[in-house]
């Protein structure tokens, strides 16, 4: 049996389509593009795998994993995994400091904390947006992200 | 080599005083058998079988049954399986014809003994067929086994044999599918993964290994489209993929709760329902069978 972890790919591909469809103030489109991964091994390895070949925006990809909070630095998007808002928040707090776009998994984080959230409808993985935390973080998003959205809290 | 001259005094006591005082051709044949010149004895067994005079007489047959048993015998090693193939079924069918010549004679049992032997032998090259990936071969040969058994044993339940036979042919298409072979083409190697597996199931719904490879079959492709993806891909493509994806493991799904359930204590089974409940987004059930995965570790 194939023991891939399948949902990592999805993500993964999902994510490099959120950075396509974002974008982010013209500080941050020169140097490198930094996605931070939080508790999700599978997805930075599978990032990781792909920075070696692509780049996003013509810019450098780097994938960076944070174990505390306070590791947290400055990214382009923060994927950070968590059940409860209590484990998710101290990261999202940190990442707020920056033009971060925070990409979560959890029944409740659209509310206040990610900007775009992993659900599942109908065993499918897709995500709803809040566009007000795009907002807040000076990201444009397109219609295209918004259109394909399953919720958008504006 | 005593059995040998034990059969061939005993035919040859058998032919009528008559016909043998002739020099007739089975009488002829046997003096060839005896002598160890089976070509010999084939063409006289032959001209005798062509002849009205002895074609109707069992032990014509019975005979000409050994002559083939043991031309099938002496070339079976050789790499011309075209003609051992063809000696073993001339075999077959002179024992079957002395069989329904007199059912109840002296003869059958030893027919049947003969038969029994061949059919072995059928059962073997099938297996040794499904190894070099000639399934059509290996069906027929396979059949023409029943057929035999059905005759000489007809008591004899063949449902367990056939599961075997499918399993392994089902296994070497499999084999096929995910590495792929010139002269070979994947999508009905796939088709007949699906296809043979069902026809075990159709014996024995409750077979785990059909159920579990059945599976494993959905669920691998699923696994290979999602690792064959390109990362460059768009929403568009992104979600059309999805969901072929979760249609396979959604197809996998009831194959391994089966599997599961006729034997909830089999890791590879509690790997499978976890990696199918993961790749359907449902964690809460993958996890729930990890954590049985991991009492079972914990417990041996």
């Amino acid at each position: 049996m194939n023991t891939m972890n399948t949902r990592a790919k999805f993500k993964s591909m999902y994510i490099l389509n959120f950075t396509k469809y974002t974008e982010w103030p013209a500080a941050y489109k020169q140097g490198d593009f930094v996605i931070g991964v939080v508790n999700d091994d599978d997805l930075a390895k599978n990032l990781e795998a792909i920075s070696k070949t692509k780049k996003i925006n013509s810019q450098n990809l780097v994938v960076k994993r944070f174990t505390s909070a306070d590791e947290v630095t400055k990214c382009h998007l923060i994927y950070i995994a968590g059940k409860s808002a209590g484990e998710v928040e101290p990261y999202a707090e940190k990442a707020r400091q920056f033009n971060c776009l925070i990409v979560t998994e959890g029944n409740g984080m659209i509310n206040g904390i990610a900007a775009i959230n992993f659900v599942v409808v109908g065993a499918q993985l897709k995500y709803e947006m809040n566009k007000a935390l795009f907002k807040s973080q000076d990201l444009i998003v397109s219609n295209t992200l918004e259109n394909l959205a399953t919720k958008v809290i504006n | 080599m005593k059995r040998l001259v034990i059969i061939a005094v005993v035919l040859f006591m058998m032919i009528p005083v008559g016909l043998r005082a002739q020099l007739d051709p089975v009488s002829l044949a046997l003096r060839a058998y005896q002598n160890k010149d089976l070509p010999k004895a084939r063409e006289l067994i032959e001209i005798a079988v062509g002849d009205d005079n002895f074609n109707g007489i069992t032990k014509t047959w019975y005979f000409r049954g050994y002559i083939y048993k043991d031309l099938f015998k002496e070339s079976k090693d050789t790499k011309i399986k075209k003609e051992s193939f063809g000696y073993r079924e001339d075999a077959i069918e002179s024992y079957m014809k002395a069989v329904e010549l007199e059912p109840q004679g002296e003869l059958v049992e030893d027919c049947f003994n003969s038969l029994k032997y061949l059919s072995s032998t059928l059962y073997n090259d099938a297996a040794f067929a499904l190894d070099s990936n000639n399934f059509k071969t290996a069906q027929e040969l396979f059949d023409r086994y029943k057929e035999i058994i059905t005759m000489t044993n007809p008591d004899m339940d063949m449902t367990q044999r056939t599961i075997e036979f499918n399993l392994y042919k089902s296994s070497k298409y499999s084999q096929l599918f995910d590495n792929p072979r010139e002269g070979y083409d994947k999508e009905e190697m796939g088709q007949q993964v699906i296809a043979v597996y069902k026809k075990v199931l159709n014996l024995d719904s409750n077979n785990i290994s059909a159920n579990y490879n059945m599976a494993i079959h959905f669920y691998n492709q699923g696994v290979n489209i999602i690792e064959n993806m390109d990362y460059e891909q768009d929403f568009e493509t992104l979600f059309m993929i999805q969901a072929q994806v979760m249609d396979l493991f959604g197809a996998a799904l009831p194959y391994m709760k089966k599997a599961y359930k006729l034997n909830p204590y089999r890791k590879e089974t509690l790997v499978g329902l976890s990696g199918i409940y993961y790749g359907l987004n449902d964690i809460e059930t993958s996890e729930r069978y990890q954590t049985e995965l991991n009492k079972l570790d914990s417990n041996q």
